[in-house]
């Protein structure tokens, strides 16, 4: 029984190993932020000598130096807005039905594991899909609608998992209040969870764009790099060059005799809509905190 | 005095909204008899079946996919109406190196190396560095550092695909070629995996800080308690607890590089060069030269040549071949999480 | 001051002088004052909320590991101030060990959750392990029910067996201070009484502070006893004159249950 336990002393080297590792831990972390940094800098720096009002306002150039990207521009924001107005109603209603419906049994977890399925097929699977769905065997070949479709296979996913987990943090007594006053099920999602969850969506929903902004395998595949010589043209069944596109075709293509420059330029333009989008979810997040407490 | 209106309420048995139950009116005594319209009623009764047949547009979705790069991929190795190519054997296909569409000859065993390869190397960089900076955010940054530490997270993570490439492109393949390869080329493995690491740390960090945040304080409590030092407490009981979900977040990192197609295709100089090298090369140590030689990947692959070929040609029948594989893959690596996280309960 | 007026033999083990406390702005003690001896039991008592936990997590400084705090005044162990820079927080918290309200043993089986703490101070050789293991678990009454499942994971132990082990693990370090929080509370009766045995033979060769909900376990167990009241110190004295004949009307009222 009286074994005598040994009176311990702290040992040198965990002393030492405790010291390095917490060094290490902060390196680690530093060099991310030295990363990030870095790479901001140099995008934006090679862009700037690029970025002035006629490179943003003028069409580009099929063969000579000096083309713009005003088509390039148009078509993002137009994509991500119609591919957003796809997968929201269909993101919603499925995360609604998750959150709501589904129950917590099998059918649950099944629409998860199809979720998170989506959510990691790599996107060029989903270009690949809508290659053949919609530019082959509907006949879009290569079009703003084919485009804004695939694309909207990409959002899906983020959007339900949003509503989802936004609709499950509304608190319980909210949704018990709205019972009691003799709402219905669907009034009581609708009125009261919904506005309730919307800042949570709204920011995810903006995550969502910046994403469909910055995407390009599945639109070179499907809208196509080629940018209507309308401007602004509307149409659904023309292609529709993105930025991003563009940025990785005049990269990869070489006749542009300025490709650098364009790419350049182009790849800053689209690091500063990023970073505005941040700072507007940041902002809006900030006013939010701020309102509810 | 009015009384309160009696409604009463059946507890959910699921999903967490009770069930009102049906005819009951709100109104209490003194109260006009309020009563839901015939729309209103009808409305709710039907209107799960909208959310319904948005859920299983997604469950169709994962399954048309599937069908759809079957009909295309399997033409391949099947023979298939519409199909003008020429039908392969598996073993052709998958365990040759040999690949030469225009002579015939379809082996994509050097970019399922390379996928991989690259994949493999971006996470053993990538899978340290992010379980670390996730133990860093979760137990041991000050405040600011953590905002900090989530701010550049969510900045590395929304940069674009291509942004990476053109970084790659225009900084660090140069960068290495002048420094340490004597201004010779530096497209390959080696800054494909840098830039890919980059880029699948955030998803990484981002669950692994999850995973340390969800583990109860009272572990990290009794280790310090005992007199572990900060670094024992994490090394010895915060990452064994942590495993199962610390290997789930490694294996989604996994998923996100193994489908990058192109950052990596900007870099990684797309054509299996490194393949010959290893054959032929005579001394014993290729393996540093191949990292900087050029490589291609399933995903690059699908890139560089599915626009130079012709619907149902053998060709292209075997890049959607490499397209479903893509696909079963991620499908492997989802299952694989579930797994993972079953470990966790058991 | 209030200070018990026994003569008493032992040393005084732990002193806290004007001692004040806060979470971030959050004000939780303030002019505590009190002596803890060495091999005594010294029992704390009071309303949920006054601040017994945080008082007892200043000993450890254990507080530290999860939240932005501040302790002002002295806190000493055998004379030397435990809040001074250049103080080993490590060894410390080897020196003090704590027993949490709720059991917590880590993820692993029995013997490595025992074998923890001297494997973190470099003890390899098996045998002295085993001997360090053997020994915890018999101090805390626990090795004849897991002797023959060391391998198993703690956590498929009952609530009571895993607050032993718990107790165990913290004496494998041997420390000389043993802080227990509510260590019962999530126990049956049984659990309780062996617990409460157990007290009684390790105070023997530690100290020991226990906070409690209990009256009966405080009289029972403890030596002493310290009356906590809004992050203040009431009353502390012998035990016995606590529950018998304390000064304070609130100490009575408290303790009779005729609170508030
Ligand atoms: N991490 C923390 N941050 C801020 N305030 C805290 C924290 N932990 C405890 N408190 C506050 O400190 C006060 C004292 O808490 P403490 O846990 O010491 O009380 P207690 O006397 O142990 O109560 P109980 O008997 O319920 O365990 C409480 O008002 C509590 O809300
Ligand atoms: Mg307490």
């Amino acid at each position: 029984m009286n074994v005598a336990v040994p009176v311990f002393r702290r040992s040198r080297t965990s002393k030492v190993v405790d010291r390095l590792m917490r060094g290490v831990l902060w390196a680690i972390a530093l060099t991310f932020v030295a990363v990030l940094i870095l790479f901001v800098g140099a995008i934006l720096k090679q862009g700037w000598p690029v970025l002035n009002l006629g490179f943003l306002t003028k069409m580009p150039e099929t063969l000579d130096a000096g083309g713009g990207i005003k088509p390039q521009i148009f078509n993002s924001i137009y994509l991500v807005v119609l591919s957003l107005g796809i997968s929201l109603p269909v993101g919603l209603g499925a995360g609604i039905y998750m959150a709501a419906y589904a129950g917590q049994g099998r059918a649950l977890r099944f629409l998860r594991l199809c979720i998170e399925t989506l959510a990691a097929t790599p996107s060029i699977v989903l270009a690949l899909f809508g290659m053949i769905v919609f530019v082959q065997a509907m006949g879009w070949s290569f079009s703003i609608r084919s485009g804004a479709l695939t694309l909207a296979l990409l959002n899906i996913p983020v959007i339900t998992r949003v509503t989802e987990v936004s609709l499950l943090a509304v608190p319980r007594e909210l949704k018990e209040a709205s019972y009691g006053l003799g709402a219905t099920k669907l009034q009581t999602i609708l009125k009261v969870a919904l506005p309730y969850a919307a800042t949570g969506i709204l920011t995810g929903l903006v995550l969502t764009a910046g994403r469909a902004f910055g995407e390009s395998a599945i639109l070179v595949f499907t809208a196509g790099t080629n940018a209507s010589a309308q401007f602004p043209d509307f149409r659904l069944t023309v292609p529709g060059e993105t930025l991003s596109v563009h940025l990785w075709y005049v990269t990869s293509d070489g006749t542009l005799p300025d490709a650098r420059e364009i790419a350049a330029g182009t790849a800053a333009v689209m690091i500063l809509v990023l970073l505005t989008l941040n700072l507007l979810v940041r902002l809006v997040d900030r006013a939010i905190r701020r309102r509810t407490r | 005095m009015p009384q309160a209106p009696e409604v009463s309420i059946a507890a959910a048995s699921e999903g967490g909204y009770p069930v009102l139950e049906d005819g009951l009116s709100p109104a209490g005594a003194g109260a006009p008899a309020f009563k839901h319209s015939r729309l209103q009623r009808l409305a709710d009764r039907w209107a799960h079946l909208g959310f319904l047949v948005c859920s299983l547009l997604v469950v169709g979705l994962i399954g048309g996919i599937l069908y759809f790069l079957a009909t295309r991929g399997l033409a391949a190795f099947l023979p298939m109406a519409g199909n003008t190519g020429r039908t392969l054997s598996f073993s052709e296909v998958f365990l040759s190196t040999d690949w030469a569409p225009s002579s015939d000859r379809f082996g994509i065993l050097p970019f399922i190396a390379g996928s991989l390869g690259v994949t493999g190397l971006a996470l053993l960089i990538a899978a340290p560095a992010g379980v670390l900076t996730g133990v860093f955010i979760a137990k041991m940054a000050p405040a600011w550092m953590r905002n900090l530490m989530r701010q550049v997270m969510d900045l590395l993570v929304g940069i674009p695909s291509v942004v990476y490439g053109i970084f790659g492109l225009t900084v660090v393949l140069p960068l290495v070629s002048r420094t340490w390869l004597a201004d010779a080329p530096a497209s390959g493995f080696a800054v494909s995996a840098l830039i890919l690491a980059v880029m699948i740390v955030p998803t990484i960090v981002s669950l692994s800080t999850d995973a340390f945040e969800s583990l109860p304080a009272a572990l990290d409590e009794g280790a310090q308690a005992l007199g572990s030092s900060r670094w024992q407490a994490i090394w010895r009981v915060l990452i064994p607890a942590a495993r199962p979900r610390l290997l789930t977040a490694m294996v989604l990192g996994l998923g996100r590089a193994i489908g990058e197609a192109m950052a990596v295709q900007m870099v990684i100089g797309n054509n299996p060069q490194w393949v010959a090298l290893m054959r032929e090369s005579t001394d014993r140590a290729p393996f540093l030269r191949a990292l900087f030689t050029p490589a291609a990947t399933l995903t690059t692959e699908l890139v560089q040549e599915l626009p130079n070929t012709a619907a149902g040609s053998t060709w292209n029948n075997v890049l959607f071949a490499m397209g479903l594989l893509l696909y079963l893959l991620t499908m492997v690596l989802i299952l694989a999480t579930r797994r993972l996280g079953r470990g966790k309960e058991a | 001051m209030l200070t018990p007026t026994l003569p008493e033999t032992k040393p005084i083990k732990l002193s806290v002088r004007d001692m004040a406390f806060s979470y971030g702005p959050k004000k939780i003690l303030d002019g505590l004052s009190l002596d803890i001896h060495a091999e005594r039991v010294t029992a704390i008592i009071g309303p949920s909320g006054c601040g017994k936990s945080t008082f007892l997590k200043c000993f450890n400084r254990i507080h530290e590991v999860a939240a932005d705090v501040n302790v002002g005044g002295d806190i000493q162990i055998d004379g030397v101030d435990i809040y001074r820079g250049g103080i080993d927080v490590v060894d410390l918290r080897r020196r003090v060990g704590m027993v949490f309200q709720k059991p917590n043993p880590f993820p692993k089986s029995i013997y490595e959750n025992v074998a923890f703490g001297p494997r973190l101070f470099g003890v390899k050789d098996r045998a002295t392990l085993d001997g360090i293991v053997e020994d915890a678990l018999r101090k805390a009454a626990l090795w004849d029910e897991v002797k023959d499942r060391l391998k198993e994971s703690a956590s498929g132990m009952s609530g009571g067996q895993q607050q032993r082990l718990c107790i165990a693990r913290a004496l494998a370090v041997n420390p000389e201070v043993l802080l227990m929080d509510e260590p019962c509370s999530a126990l049956d009766p049984i659990a309780t009484s062996k617990i409460e045995d157990l007290i009684g033979e390790l105070k023997e060769s530690l100290t020991i502070v226990i906070v409690t909900h209990n009256m009966q376990q405080a009289a029972r167990v403890s030596d002493y006893t310290a009356f906590f009241w809004l992050g203040k110190l009431v009353e502390m004295d012998l035990t016995e004159r606590i529950f018998t004949t304390p000064r304070v009307q609130m100490t009575e009222d408290y303790i009779t249950g005729r609170f508030g």
